[in-house]
C-alpha cells in the first residue's frame, strides 16, 4: 500500500501542476470555444444536416484536443523534471524510479480525463441544443477517445524518458499517424491482391508493422455515431483491454530506460 | 586510496568509485571521478572539499542514486544504496536546488513528506516547525516562483530535514546565501551535529569546512588527495612566527641587510619568520621597536589544500 501512496503523491502533484498551468487552462478554453464554433458551422449546413455537423465536429474536436494535450503534456512531463532539476530531490527519497514514472503517467491520465469530461459535457450541451442523437453510444464514443489518448500519452511518456520534447513530439505524432493507418496495412495483409501479393518479400515488414504499432482506428467510431450504429459495451471493454496491453508495454519500456538513466 | 574505516557504525561507504561520461558528438570519454573511497561514521561531520569541477557533486550524486557508478561500489547504512529503508534515513540537499515553482513552501514540503509516508498530522506539525527553523515562517503562502535564491536554499534545507534523517548529505549548503543566511545555516548544522546527526557536506569554501567538520576529504581532479581527521591532517607543529611591531625606519634597513624581509603596513611593520625568533626580537628591542604581537602560525586547511593540489599537479606533470 505504501508504494501506491507514493505513486499517488507524484500523480496528485502532476495534475495539480497542469491545473495551475495557464497554458493548459488557455488550451481548455480554446477547446471549449471550438465546440461552440460547431454551432455556427451548423447554421451553414444544408437543411437537416445541422445535427450531423455538430456530432461529427464535436467528436473530432474532443479527439484532436485530447491527442494534442496528451502529446504536449507527455513529451514535457519527465523531460521538464530533468531539465529543471526538480528530479534531484525526488530520486534520493524512498521511492522507486518506476513508481515515480507511474505516478507521472497516472497524473497525466487524470488531467486527460478532466479535459475529456469537460469537453464531452459541452459537446452534450451542443448536441442537445441541435437535437442531435445523444445517448449511451455517445458516451461509449467518448470513452473510446479517452482510451486512444491514454495510449498516445504512454507513447509520449516513453519518448520523454530518454529524448528531447521536440523529438519526442515528432516520434509520438508519427506513431499516432502510423497507428491510425494500421488497419489499412492489416486489410492489405488479408487481401488476395495488392502490394503484399505482388511483393511477398514485403509481407514480414507489413506483419511487423501491424504487430508493433497499436491499431488506433479501433478507438475511432465517429462514422458509427454518424450512421447511428450501436457501440456495444463488449466492444468498449475489449478495446479497453487492447489499450491497456499497449499502455503496459510502452510503460514497461519507459521504466526500463528510466531505470538506467543518469541524472547529471 | 583505501577505505579509512570500515567499522559497523559506518553510515556511508564509498569504495573505489569511478564515473566516466561521454561528452560531445564524438562521445569522448571524460572520467569525472577516479577511484574515490571514503567512510563516514555515525555522528561525524564529514567535509568533502575540492575546487569547482573536482568531482564532488558527481560523487554525491552517485551516493544518492542519481548517477550510476562506472565502477566501484557503495553502501548506505551497511547495505545496498537503493534500499528504500536506507533512503528513508537520508536527507539530501542538491547544489542549487530547484523545486516545483507553482507550489507554496507548505505544499512542496507536504509532497516530500508524503514520499516518506509520514502521517498527515505529523506532516503538518513538522512542516510548521521546519519553516520556522529555516526562517521561512513568514512566507508560507507565497509560491516558490517568487522566492529568491537564498530562500530556495532554505526550502532545500527544510526538505532535507523533513524525515528527521540520520544522515544529511548536503552539496554546497552555504552557497547562494548572504552572510546572515550563511551564519544561520552554519548554526543549524552545529545544532544538528549536537543532536547526533551524521553530516556529509561538500564545499569549496575552506573556512566552512574548517569551522564545522571533524573529518575532511580533499578531492582534486576526481581523486582524493588527503583524507582523515582534521587534527591529524593539519600539521600541528609550528610552521612560522609572525611579528608585528612599530619602530624607526632604520630598523627596516637593518633587518633587510640581515636577510629578514619586512612588510611595511602604514605605521606597522610585519615579519614572518621560519625557525628561531630570538635574534630578531633582540635586534628589534635594541633598535627601539615597540612589539605589538608575536603569533605562532600553524598549517591551515588552506595550506593543506594548496599543498595537495600542487602535489597532484607535480605528480601529473612527472607522469
Amino acid at each position: 500500500m505504501k508504494g501506491w501512496s507514493r505513486v499517488y503523491a507524484v500523480a496528485s502533484n502532476t495534475w495539480r501542476e497542469a491545473l495551475r498551468n495557464r497554458a493548459f487552462i488557455g488550451l481548455m478554453i480554446v477547446a471549449v470555444g471550438f465546440l461552440f464554433f460547431s454551432l455556427a458551422l451548423a447554421e451553414l449546413a444544408v437543411r437537416g444536416e445541422a445535427a450531423r455537423v455538430v456530432l461529427d465536429f464535436g467528436y473530432f474536436a474532443i479527439s484532436l484536443f485530447g491527442v494534442v494535450i496528451a502529446i504536449v503534456m507527455g513529451v514535457i512531463l519527465v523531460y521538464k523534471e530533468i531539465e529543471k532539476k526538480t528530479i534531484f530531490t525526488i530520486i534520493p527519497k524512498p521511492i522507486h524510479r518506476h513508481e515515480f514514472l507511474l505516478g507521472k503517467y497516472l497524473g497525466m491520465v487524470v488531467v486527460l480525463v478532466i479535459e475529456v469530461v469537460v469537453m464531452a459535457s459541452v459537446w452534450a450541451l451542443v448536441l442537445w441544443a441541435r437535437s442531435a442523437p445523444l445517448g449511451m453510444d455517445t458516451v461509449m464514443g467518448v470513452i473510446l477517445i479517452l482510451l486512444e489518448i491514454m495510449v498516445i500519452a504512454s507513447v509520449a511518456l516513453l519518448f520523454s524518458s530518454f529524448s528531447s520534447p521536440v523529438l519526442s513530439g515528432i516520434f509520438t505524432f508519427g506513431i499516432f499517424i502510423l497507428g491510425r493507418l494500421s488497419y489499412l496495412v492489416g486489410d492489405m495483409l488479408v487481401s488476395t491482391k495488392g502490394v503484399f501479393v505482388n511483393n511477398p518479400s514485403l509481407r514480414p515488414l507489413g506483419e511487423a508493422y501491424v504487430a508493433v504499432f497499436p491499431d488506433l482506428s479501433v478507438f475511432n467510431v465517429s462514422q458509427d455515431l454518424l450512421q447511428g450504429v450501436s457501440i456495444p459495451l463488449d466492444y468498449v471493454i475489449a478495446s479497453g483491454g487492447y489499450a491497456l496491453s499497449y499502455i503496459v508495454a510502452f510503460m514497461a519500456i519507459a521504466m526500463l530506460l528510466f531505470q538506467r538513466r543518469d541524472f547529471i | 586510496m583505501t577505505i579509512e574505516d570500515t567499522s559497523k557504525s559506518c553510515v556511508l561507504e564509498l569504495h573505489d568509485l569511478h564515473k566516466k561520461f561521454s561528452v560531445g558528438l564524438r562521445m569522448k570519454k571524460v572520467e569525472a571521478v577516479r577511484g574515490v573511497s571514503l567512510a563516514v561514521k555515525s555522528g561525524e561531520v564529514f567535509g568533502f572539499l575540492g575546487p569547482n569541477g573536482a568531482g564532488k557533486t558527481t560523487t554525491i550524486k552517485m551516493a544518492m542514486g542519481l548517477i550510476r557508478p562506472s565502477r566501484g561500489s557503495l553502501q548506505l547504512f551497511g547495505g545496498p544504496p537503493d534500499r528504500l529503508e536506507a533512503r528513508a534515513r537520508i536527507g539530501y540537499l542538491p547544489e542549487h536546488p530547484y523545486f516545483y515553482d507553482y507550489l507554496k513552501p507548505t505544499e512542496i514540503l507536504d509532497f516530500y513528506a508524503r514520499l516518506f509516508g509520514i502521517p498527515r498530522a505529523e506532516r503538518k506539525r513538522r512542516i510548521g516547525e521546519l519553516l520556522e527553523k529555516v526562517g521561512l515562517g513568514h512566507v508560507q503562502n507565497r509560491t516558490l516562483r517568487k522566492f529568491s535564491k537564498g530562500m530556495l536554499q532554505r526550502v532545500g534545507i527544510a526538505q532535507a530535514l523533513i524525515n528527521d534523517p540520520d544522515l544529511l548529505v548536503l552539496d554546497e549548503p552555504l552557497s547562494g546565501l548572504d552572510p546572515i543566511g550563511r551564519k544561520e545555516v552554519r548554526d543549524l548544522l552545529v545544532e544538528l551535529r549536537r543532536a547526533g546527526k551524521t553530516i556529509f557536506f561538500s564545499s569549496h569554501i575552506l573556512s566552512d569546512i574548517e569551522m564545522l567538520c571533524d573529518k575532511v576529504a580533499i578531492v582534486h581532479q576526481g581523486r582524493i588527495q588527503s583524507i582523515g581527521r582534521m587534527d591529524d591532517l593539519l600539521n600541528s607543529e609550528q610552521m612560522s612566527t609572525e611579528i608585528t611591531f612599530r619602530g624607526p625606519d632604520s630598523l627596516v634597513n637593518q633587518l633587510s641587510s640581515g636577510g629578514v624581509e619586512v612588510d611595511v603596513l602604514g605605521d606597522y611593520m610585519r615579519i614572518r619568520l621560519e625557525g628561531t625568533t630570538t635574534e630578531v626580537l633582540k635586534t628589534l628591542l635594541a633598535g627601539g621597536a615597540q612589539i605589538d604581537s608575536v603569533v605562532p602560525k600553524r598549517e591551515s586547511l588552506e595550506d593543506l589544500f594548496v599543498r595537495g593540489v600542487v602535489q597532484a599537479k607535480d605528480s601529473e606533470e612527472a607522469s
